[in-house]
């Protein structure tokens, strides 16, 4: 009873982390594409899982230190074979989503204090052709 | 008088019907050329500049003076390219970087000659001496499995030492890249400089030069500034490349170190200063990262090869002689894996005698444990060689993690760039002020999933074992 408990449980976790990575590519692909709208969506979707995830993980590791031996080998060794995959693979998407986040915020921080000075467009003339400098695409 | 005036009032509005002509035409030939480069690289949308007429006055009477065309400019958002410009620059850091370091790993990778394998078997060899100490055989496969060590690490540092040349070549081959390209972006800002004195458009000529400078940003970190005579372009640390219409060439030099080093146009040698592009990518690879894995595995190679030489000297050999060095190490601790060899020439120098007496095993304890115990880095020898595969693998997935996301936030700066439609600054403040509360949510997001990484981990252990 234990076990099956704790494969289904194993099993929610594994498909937790499956959810969390397309999460993570989908934040991704929104940020490339400009659309906060699904950036935000994404973001309501991984903040459920974490949370979810974080009590598994938490339910998971804790009580399988009290369980007998034989029940801890009892459990679907292939089943932890995939969440382990899921897991390196989250790591690794996570890695890169990281960087993202660094050098986007970058970017985004630059551009709000240049939108918070200007408030504004700025026009540069040069010769008789006006050249428009924007801090944003405005056209 | 009357017909005068009314005459007058017909010429005018023909006048200004004619402009209006005019400037709509401009304006069509305008979009008409926007639409047919749409796909082109490197083009920026052209709009009519389009102002109204003075007013005119005649005989008291106020007219409109209708609408002229002052010309078409390009819609450039300077911050953007500047951004795009400078993470081109650091992706193509990163992919040379990336490019560079999956190369390196082939030679940390268990291929079974690797130097994990050598340490392993050296110690089964170790092992069989110890419960066969007389044997013949036993004694010749220590002696056999010491050189392949030895051979292990040798192809390792070699392999690094090919990569480093391969990188210093690349050193002198982007810099010949840059030269070109400097050259060919002065002659367009001279251009520029020419077709804007003479008032005319140099829309198309300037897409030119932004294309070749974002090619230039590929090759190394830039700064681009707008002066009177057109761009000015340097390296990130100031070196001159482009001041208007003259260029000035990068050159290159053998330095002490036999390797290539960057000399701006005045001699001074500018390596140490360069960064992002192809160009930092492959100096910092060659001179840093590359050069701190040599230094690990000559320590390695070098505190290993002393431990297991003052073990060797602890015993007697099977003719009763002390103990000789069973390996040799350059003088030159930086040479110690490209040079270790193995130096006893005969199994039966083998120091396997405690005592020097026939019979005697005592010192075999001493050789084995040359493999286990603690080296002055404070780590065993595999511990010390884990971490430096584990350092190597790291970097690895980092640098691409790294080229990777950079090129996402590029595609999120294009899009930026592309943008065709209009939108007001006050909106895109806004939009951009929820992406820091979105980035500064979804931070705390990427710390939970790392920490649950060694949960799992931790998870696997309690099952496997």
């Amino acid at each position: 009873m234990i076990v099956q408990d704790r494969n289904s449980k194993l099993e929610e976790y594994f498909q937790l982390l499956r959810s969390m990575a397309f999460e993570l590519e989908r934040a991704m692909s929104a940020i490339s594409e400009n659309s906060i709208q699904a950036l935000e969506d994404s973001l309501a979707n991984q903040e459920a899982f974490s949370t979810r995830l974080a009590e598994l993980a938490d339910d998971l590791s804790r009580p399988g230190r009290q369980e007998p031996l034989s029940v801890r080998d009892a459990a679907d060794d292939s089943l932890l074979q995939r969440v382990r995959a899921a897991s390196n693979e989250l790591q690794s998407l996570n890695r890169r989503y990281s960087a993202l986040l660094k050098f986007s915020s970058r970017s985004v921080a630059m551009m709000v204090s240049l939108f918070s000075s200007y408030q504004g467009q700025i026009q540069e003339v040069s010769g008789p052709r006006l050249k428009l400098q924007t801090w944003s695409c405005q056209i | 008088m009357p017909d005068l005036i009314a005459m007058g009032g017909l010429n005018t509005s023909l006048s200004i019907g004619m402009q209006a002509l005019e400037v709509s035409e401009g304006a069509l030939n305008a979009t008409s050329n926007n639409i047919a480069n749409s796909n082109t690289p490197g083009y920026t949308r052209e709009i009519p500049e389009i102002s109204e007429y003075p007013e005119n006055v005649i005989s008291g009477a106020v007219t409109g003076g209708g609408v002229t065309l002052n010309g078409l400019r390009s819609v450039r958002d300077e911050l953007l390219n500047l951004q795009i410009q400078q993470q081109t620059s650091a992706q193509s850091s990163a992919d040379t970087e990336s490019s560079a370091l999956q190369q390196v790993q082939t030679y940390f990778s268990s291929t079974g000659n690797d130097i994990a394998s050598a340490f392993s078997t050296f110690s089964s060899s170790l092992a069989q001496l110890s419960a066969s100490p007389s044997s013949g055989a036993a004694q010749a496969g220590v002696m056999s499995n010491g050189k392949n060590l030895a051979q292990a690490f040798n192809a390792a540092a070699n392999g690094l030492t090919t990569e480093q040349s391969a990188m210093n070549t690349q050193v002198a081959d982007t810099v010949g890249q840059i030269n070109s390209l400097t050259e060919q972006i002065a002659q367009l800002n001279g251009q520029v400089h020419q077709l804007t004195a003479a008032g005319q458009d140099g829309g198309t000529v300037e897409d030119q030069r932004d294309e070749l400078v974002q090619q230039l940003s590929q090759l190394t970190g830039i700064s681009v500034t707008q002066s009177n005579d057109g761009e000015v372009i340097t390296t990130g640390n100031g070196t001159p490349l482009v001041m208007g219409d003259q260029s000035y060439s990068l050159q290159t030099t053998t330095g002490s170190d036999g390797m290539q080093h960057v000399l701006d146009s005045n001699g001074t040698d500018i390596t140490s200063t360069i960064q992002g592009g192809t160009l930092g990518g492959s100096i910092q690879t060659r001179d840093q990262v590359i050069p701190s894995y040599l230094k690990q595995l000559n320590t390695l190679a070098s505190q290993f090869a002393s431990a297991f030489n003052a073990a060797q000297a602890k015993g007697f050999d099977s003719n009763g002689n002390a103990g000789q060095n069973f390996f040799s190490v350059p003088a030159n601790p930086a040479g110690a894996a490209a040079g270790i060899s193995v130096s006893i020439t005969d199994p039966s120098q083998l120091a396997i005698s405690s005592d020097g007496s026939a019979g005697s095993d005592g010192n075999v304890a001493n050789l084995s444990a040359a493999l286990t115990n603690t080296l002055p880095s404070g780590q065993t020898p595999s511990q010390a060689y884990a971490n430096l595969v584990f350092q190597v693998g790291n970097d690895v997935s980092n640098s691409s993690s790294q080229s990777t996301a950079i090129g996402q936030n590029i595609l999120q700066l294009t899009n930026q760039q592309n943008s065709v439609s209009g939108v007001s600054i006050d909106e895109e403040t806004t939009n951009l002020i929820r992406y820091q509360t979105a980035y500064e949510a979804a931070a705390r997001i990427v710390s939970t999933i790392q920490q649950l990484g060694t949960v799992t981990l931790d998870m696997g252990s309690a099952q496997s074992y």
